[in-house]
C-alpha cells in the first residue's frame, strides 16, 4: 500500500509499470472495443449477452466522451501530440480533454511544466492550435 | 485512465480440453476469467486484445489438470490520484454526488462542489448556482479530479473534486 499513497498523476506518479505502459485516448479505445463487440455479434449470438458489465460501461463512456470519430483523425491526434516529448499519459490526458487554453492545458497536466523540459507557452500554444485543427477538418 | 498492457496468468485447463482446439479453448477460458475482473494494482480489465504466448504447461499431480503460464495483452482502466477525467452524474443528493467514468464510480462530496453551488432537492436533485446559469443533475457530463481511490477486492471507488480550475461541468454543447 505505501507506493499507492504516493501516486499522483499531477507529477507523473502512476508506477513504473503504467508509466511505461501503452496510454490509450478515448477514442482509441472506442475504436478498439467496437471492433471487438463486432466480432463478438458475428461469432454467436448469446456472445454479446455474455459480455462483461465492465466492457459495457466502458464502451459506452468512450463512445460518449471520444473527442475524434474517425481512425485516421485519431492517428494524426498521436502523431501531433507526439512531435512534443511528452509521456504517453501526457499525451492521452490531452488528447481526452482537448484543452483550448494554455492555462487551461497546464492545468489539465502540471507535469508538462513541472517536468522541466522545454515546453515553453507558445509551444504548448501551437500544440493546442494543432489540436484543434484535426477537430475541425475531421 | 484506459491502458495497453502485458499481463501474465497461469492458467488451469481440464484434461477435455485437449486436442487440436486447445490454443483457442484457452484463450476463450482466459478471456471468460479475466474480462469484467478488477485488481487494485491494474485496475479494471476491460478486454483482452490479445496472446503474446502461451508458455509450455505443466501437469499437476493427481488431478491431470494442466498449468499454462499466458501472457497476454489487454486493456486495463485504471484511475490514479490527481488524475482529470470526464465522468457522467449517476445520482445527485444533498452529500454530493456520485459520477461515472467507465467501469469506475466517483463519489464527489458536497464540501468539494464550488460553494456558490446550491442543492435543489426535487423531483431531479441538483445542484445550481445562485443565477441559474449552472445546473449540475442526473446525466450531466462533468469534469473531475480524482483526489483518493479506495480499492477493494473487485472495485475501486475514487473520490473527487470539481473545485478547482477548469473543472465542472462541460458546457461546451459541441461536446456533448
Amino acid at each position: 500500500m505505501s507506493g499507492e499513497e504516493e501516486e499522483n498523476a499531477a507529477e507523473l506518479k502512476i508506477g513504473d509499470e503504467f508509466l511505461k505502459a501503452k496510454c490509450l485516448m478515448n477514442c482509441e479505445v472506442s475504436l478498439i472495443l467496437e471492433h471487438k463487440y463486432e466480432q463478438l455479434q458475428q461469432s454467436s449470438d448469446d456472445a454479446v449477452n455474455q459480455v462483461s458489465q465492465v466492457f459495457e460501461k466502458s464502451l459506452q463512456y468512450v463512445k460518449r466522451f471520444s473527442r475524434y470519430k474517425n481512425p485516421d483523425a485519431v492517428r494524426q491526434v498521436r502523431e501531433i501530440l507526439a512531435r512534443y516529448q511528452l509521456a504517453e499519459f501526457e499525451l492521452c490526458v490531452l488528447g481526452n480533454l482537448c484543452p483550448e487554453t494554455v492555462e487551461e492545458a497546464i492545468a489539465m497536466v502540471p507535469s508538462i511544466k513541472t517536468r522541466g523540459r522545454a515546453q515553453d507557452d507558445e509551444a504548448i500554444e501551437k500544440m493546442l492550435n494543432d489540436l484543434s485543427l484535426i477537430k475541425k477538418f475531421e | 485512465m484506459f491502458f495497453h498492457i502485458v499481463l501474465e496468468r497461469n492458467m488451469q485447463l481440464h484434461p477435455r480440453y485437449f486436442g487440436r482446439n486447445l490454443r483457442d479453448n484457452l484463450v476463450s477460458k482466459l478471456m471468460k476469467d479475466v474480462e469484467g475482473t478488477c485488481s487494485g494494482r491494474h485496475g479494471f480489465v476491460v478486454a483482452v486484445t490479445g496472446i503474446e504466448n502461451i508458455g509450455k504447461g505443466l501437469i499437476r499431480d493427481g488431478t491431470g489438470f494442466v498449468t499454462f503460464p499466458v501472457k497476454y495483452q489487454c486493456v486495463v482502466f485504471r484511475p490514479f490520484k490527481g488524475e482529470i477525467l470526464e465522468a457522467v452524474v449517476t445520482m445527485v443528493n444533498k452529500m454530493g454526488f456520485f459520477a461515472e467514468a467507465g467501469p469506475v464510480q466517483i463519489f464527489v462530496s458536497n464540501h468539494l462542489i464550488p460553494d456558490d453551488m446550491e442543492f435543489q432537492s426535487g423531483d431531479m436533485p441538483n445542484y445550481t448556482t445562485s443565477d441559474g446559469s449552472v445546473k449540475i443533475q442526473k446525466d450531466s457530463e462533468v469534469r473531475l479530479k480524482i483526489i483518493g481511490t479506495r480499492v477493494d477486492a473487485t472495485e475501486i471507488f475514487c473520490i473527487g473534486t470539481i473545485k478547482d480550475d477548469f473543472l465542472g461541468v462541460i458546457n461546451d454543447p459541441t461536446t456533448v
